[in-house]
């Protein structure tokens, strides 16, 4: 039953993931996730001086303004002309550093940090549980995370044709009466919410390579958004199911072997992928070539 | 869309096929109960105890820092199919100890530093300790009698082999009490000073009587600033110390900036060592016990210091 857990927790992240991290694909803010997932330490921080506890729902929540905070300053500044890339470096960066100051200020004496306060580990999903009413209700990461993943899928199936012309032609969308801002800022909190759930239940490095890496491999396998979104979530599932048994067969890091699945998926399709592939364009050239 | 429907109900057959073929398999261990330990110090406490009728296993190995602690697919089996976990808490494990806690509904949990009276602890930000007790060989036993507590809970009717197994042991830890006390004290007081890269050894400095300095603090993580590096080094120079330390687990760079430091003042630090801090040296050897690894610390202080 344990393994089912884990493998369903690392497939809910990386549909969760999947569904907002297409749109950062195209929007070429992809990094957003890794930002996202250094910059929440001043949040956390301050949660943990402010309430002189380390009781996880407390963090979250500084976790999660701290998430609102980044997107919407690289949202800002991107709106004011920054590059996407340059704004989310400049935020994450400053927010960090902040993070890092107020521990050496603060909580040098003890052990804070974000992998021992915030990051939490797929491997031990299954033991924490969630009771309601005296009820175990299975391991609270599925929750959490499937329902981010709801929230997800709910409101990009609803708001999707506004959500894809404001990602691919803003302007157009503007033109159309679309508030292209509103969705900008609706994206972003989505995103933000995504990581920080996925944070405390399994740890950074399986959200951040979950929200861009299957990404990245549907889109080089397609042209169509609504098909590479769903191209993204079977990959995320089947990164999910074969890094989990290639763990156990090399007994290694459970989210360390689905982020190198996933990562080999994408080597698969930049490679072979028949529209888009490295060796399909030299071969198509090969062909053009001679015939002329 | 067909063609996509078709393809999510297949991966998700998939999913489930893989998933219902590995079945669970039991571990037949005779009779013994199955211990799970965080660290190799708490795994060496529950063998010394349990002797045969325990079978003990350490998450984290030899020259692990368990502030960096990653676990692996290994362990999820192992935690599963264990009796009985024991832990250190105080947050040394992080938020591990949260799983620990919640694991309690299922099977039992100990802090092996649950029965440490607060007062003992040093507190080093309201409600914070720190967790690094197993220096101090006094508290030490305080943690051994706990382990000896819930052994005899989880298995009564080895009670009595639990009970002379502990009492012999407490006697060796006696004797090692008394061993780095007396090494200590043929130090010259004035330089009864401790300095390592972090601040392992609080517990350590006061039940024994050496001034502790550390460059890092607790968190390794956290970095030192230029400033902790200069003090250090003025502090060197100032008590004429003659050697610091380096630990298993932590990075030596900080503490080669400190004694460069300090030669370009004219005042020559030798490294001291190496000290054992949050982790035991390789299985099966003396300092992979923890008797031999705090004689091996002391007798490395001593000879460095006097």
């Amino acid at each position: 039953m344990n393994d089912f857990w884990i493998i369903l927790v690392g497939a809910l992240v990386a549909c969760s993931c999947s569904v907002v991290g297409c749109f950062l694909v195209i929007r070429k803010i992809a990094m957003v996730g890794d930002a996202i997932s250094h910059s929440v330490l001043p949040g956390i921080v301050l949660a943990f001086l402010w309430s002189g506890s380390r009781e996880s729902i407390l963090i979250l929540m500084g976790a999660a303004l701290l998430g609102l905070v980044t997107v919407f300053l690289i949202q800002l500044f991107q709106n004011s002309g920054v590059q996407g890339d340059a704004a989310i470096g400049v935020v994450f960066t400053s927010l960090f550093t902040i993070g890092v100051l107020l521990v050496s200020l603060y909580t040098q004496q003890i052990d804070f940090d974000l992998d021992h306060v915030l990051y939490g580990e797929i491997a031990y999903t299954p033991w924490h549980t969630m009771t309601i009413a005296g009820m175990d209700m299975g391991p609270r990461a599925v929750w959490i995370v499937g329902g981010s993943f709801f929230i997800n899928i709910v409101l990009v199936f609803v708001f999707f044709k506004q959500f894809k012309i404001c990602s691919f032609d803003a302007a157009l969308a503007a033109a159309m009466g679309i508030p292209v801002m509103f969705f900008h800022y609706l994206l972003m909190s989505l995103v933000s919410v995504t990581t920080v759930a996925a944070f405390d239940s399994v740890g950074a490095i399986l959200v951040v390579g979950m929200l861009i890496i299957p990404a990245a491999t549907a889109y080089s396998l397609t042209d169509q958004l609504h098909r590479m979104i769903i191209i993204s979530m079977v990959m995320g599932i089947l990164s999910s199911v074969v890094g989990y048994y290639v763990a156990t067969a090399l007994d290694a890091s459970i989210s360390g072997c689905m982020v190198c699945v996933a990562a080999l998926f994408f080597t698969l399709a930049f490679l072979f992928s028949p529209s888009h592939g490295l060796i399909s364009r030299i071969w198509r050239r090969k062909v053009s070539f001679k015939s002329i | 869309m067909k063609f996509i429907w078709k393809s999510l109900v297949s991966v998700v057959l998939v999913f489930l096929l893989l998933v219902g073929c590995s079945t669970e398999k039991d571990n037949q261990t005779e009779g013994k109960i199955v211990v799970v330990a965080t660290t190799g110090m708490i795994g060496d406490l529950v063998e010394n105890i349990g002797g045969e009728h325990v079978e003990v296993t350490s998450l984290m190995g030899p020259g692990v820092d368990p502030h960096l602690y990653k676990a692996t697919q290994g362990d999820v089996k192992t935690l599963d199919e264990a009796d009985m976990i024991l832990y250190n808490g105080l947050h040394l494990e992080g938020k591990m100890e949260e799983i620990f806690e919640q694991m309690g509904k299922q099977k039992p949990t100990i802090a092996v530093t649950q029965d440490i009276a607060k007062e003992n602890l040093h507190e080093v930000k309201v409600g914070e300790y720190d967790p690094h007790i197993w220096f101090d060989v006094t508290l030490w036993m305080q943690a051994a009698h706990t382990v000896n507590k819930a052994l005899i809970k989880e298995n009564p009717e080895h009670q009595e082999s639990y009970q002379k197994n502990y009492e012999a042991y407490i006697k060796k830890l006696e004797e090692l009490h008394k061993y780095v006390q007396s090494e200590i004290n043929t130090i010259p007081e004035s330089q009864r000073v401790l300095v390592t890269a972090h601040d392992a050894f609080g517990y350590f400095g006061a039940a024994y009587g050496l001034e502790v300095k550390g460059l890092q603090g607790m968190n390794t993580v956290s970095e030192y600033g230029s400033k902790d590096v200069i003090d250090l080094r003025n502090y060197l120079i100032k008590n004429e110390i003659k050697a610091i330390f380096i630990e298993t687990s932590v990075s030596k760079k900080a503490i080669e900036a400190v004694i460069q430091g300090a030669k370009k003042q004219g005042h020559t630090v030798k490294i001291g060592g190496e000290l054992f801090s949050d982790a035991m040296g390789e299985k099966g050897t003396e300092k992979g016990t923890y008797l031999g690894m705090v004689r091996h610390n002391t007798d490395t202080i001593v000879n460095a210091l006097k």
